[in-house]
């Protein structure tokens, strides 16, 4: 997808192509998703009452969930893109209105959950998330953006999903067991870092 | 870098076995400081999707407020905001021409003028049938010889079981003639044709006879004549309907 192209309408086909390759055209492929239904925003203004800020929150979220689920497989295209991102998008605004009704000032504080956590059986999943809950998110993020550039690079994509095989393209590895090696110690550079100054 | 952090990012990259990942559950729960390095490891990956979401969505209300910005230009927004006034506009222009236009009287010998100009002119003559009278007074008919073409057409008028064509063609020219009684009596008779017929003008052309006699109490027969012929159904029901919606004079 070249930049020059931002304006016009891609098929659903060529946006998901796009998703599933990597680096730029991911990118881009990630906001012509986002360009391609931001009429919503509009739309959820008028028909849920909602906030400009809180409709463009919800297509927000609604965009990368979807952006997660194309990357990842999850998304098996039995309804076109557009119907399946519209119930996201629905999905998220009436979550918004409830916690709306239920606690004003807790409606921005939402925090996504890893789907890897669920990787765990339902014991090892509760004991896990009870320490997890007393992880300072805060300290950490800090902590992320001390550990150099590199190493948060090569995080940020293993975050995004990348398999180490692709990250070696990206980010001119040798191999994927050289980029598994210097991700685990970027890792342990980081706990040793928030463990020092927690 | 410790093994435990291999061996966690082993069980989460699911490369190791069954029976491995059996022993990885079972030790989070047996071992706090093992769940912790989990914990850890989960809640790393976590900080670094929010980041990402976040980055993401600074993105996209970058992009989003581009295309606020050119919303005036590019995008049909301001019409959209203007839609329901336009609306409401051409529904109000809609209901004053509506208004207008039917509350403009009509003269109704104008309106009966102007479908005999439209459908009285010519008939159609099956070919091969030169020889027989019908055809005969069509042809004196489309040939302008009104009265000719009703001379001709006068044997097969006589009786009540006259062909009804005949009456047709008989009590069109006499219209035409301005012999409106002639032309009612034939039309009066087309109505009340004793057999069945797929199409009968009879009733519509009474009607229309009346309205251009335009003697007193004529416009006032023909109304109910026109609404049977909308109510029945009968043929002229689309000519009677426009007729009655408008003010006569």
């Amino acid at each position: 997808m070249a930049p020059d192209n931002v304006s016009r309408q891609f098929t659903e086909q060529e946006i998901v192509s796009g998703l599933m390759q990597s680096g730029t055209n991911r990118s881009r492929a990630e906001e012509q998703l986002f360009r391609q239904y931001d009429y919503f925003i509009r739309e959820g203004i008028r028909k849920y009452s909602l906030s400009n800020d809180e409709s463009f929150d919800a297509y927000s979220d609604a965009v990368l969930s979807a952006i997660t689920k194309v990357t990842n497989g999850s998304f098996e295209g039995r309804s076109s893109l557009k119907t399946w991102i519209y119930q996201i998008y629905h999905n998220k605004c009436v979550d918004l209105i409830r916690k709306k009704a239920t606690n004003k000032h807790s409606v921005h504080n939402t925090q996504a959950i890893s789907d890897m956590l669920f990787a765990l059986p339902d014991k090892a999943r509760s004991v896990v998330q009870e320490m997890m809950d007393k992880t300072d998110k805060e300290i950490l993020s800090r902590r992320l953006s001390e550990i150099g550039d590199l190493c948060r690079n090569l995080l940020l994509f293993w975050a995004e999903g990348y398999p180490d095989k692709e990250i070696v393209a990206l980010m001119e590895y040798k191999t994927a067991d050289v980029v598994k090696t210097s991700r685990l110690r970027c890792m342990e550079k980081l706990r040793q870092l928030y463990q020092s100054q927690k | 870098m410790t093994d435990n952090l291999e061996y966690i990012d082993n069980y989460f990259m699911k490369e190791l076995t069954p029976e491995e990942s059996g022993q990885f559950e079972q030790r989070i729960t047996d071992d706090p400081a093992f769940a912790e390095e989990v914990a850890f490891y989960l809640g790393t990956r976590e900080t670094l999707e929010a980041q990402l979401a976040a980055d993401k969505k600074e993105r996209f209300r970058a992009i989003y407020n581009d295309r606020e910005a050119e919303a005036p230009v590019v995008r049909m927004n301001p019409i959209r905001k203007l839609w329901p006034y336009i609306s409401a506009a051409a529904v109000m222009i809609v209901l004053v021409a509506r208004f207008v236009f039917f509350n403009m009287a009509v003269s109704p010998i104008k309106l009966a003028d102007e479908y005999m100009r439209d459908n009285f002119q010519n008939l159609g003559v099956p070919m091969g049938s030169d020889n027989n009278l019908l055809s005969k007074s069509k042809n004196l008919f489309n040939e302008g010889k009104l009265e000719e073409a009703l001379i001709t057409l006068e044997p097969l008028v006589q009786t009540e079981s006259s062909n009804y064509e005949a009456l047709e063609i008989a009590g069109i020219a006499a219209l035409r003639l301005e012999e409106y009684d002639k032309a009612i009596s034939y039309f009066q008779r087309l109505e009340n044709y004793p057999k069945k017929l797929i199409s009968n003008p009879g009733k519509f052309y009474h009607a229309l006879a009346l309205l251009k006699r335009n003697q007193p109490g004529d416009q006032a027969a023909a109304r109910p004549l026109l609404q049977q012929v909308m109510d029945e159904d009968l043929e002229g029901k689309k000519t009677a309907r426009k007729w009655l919606g408008k003010k006569w004079e």
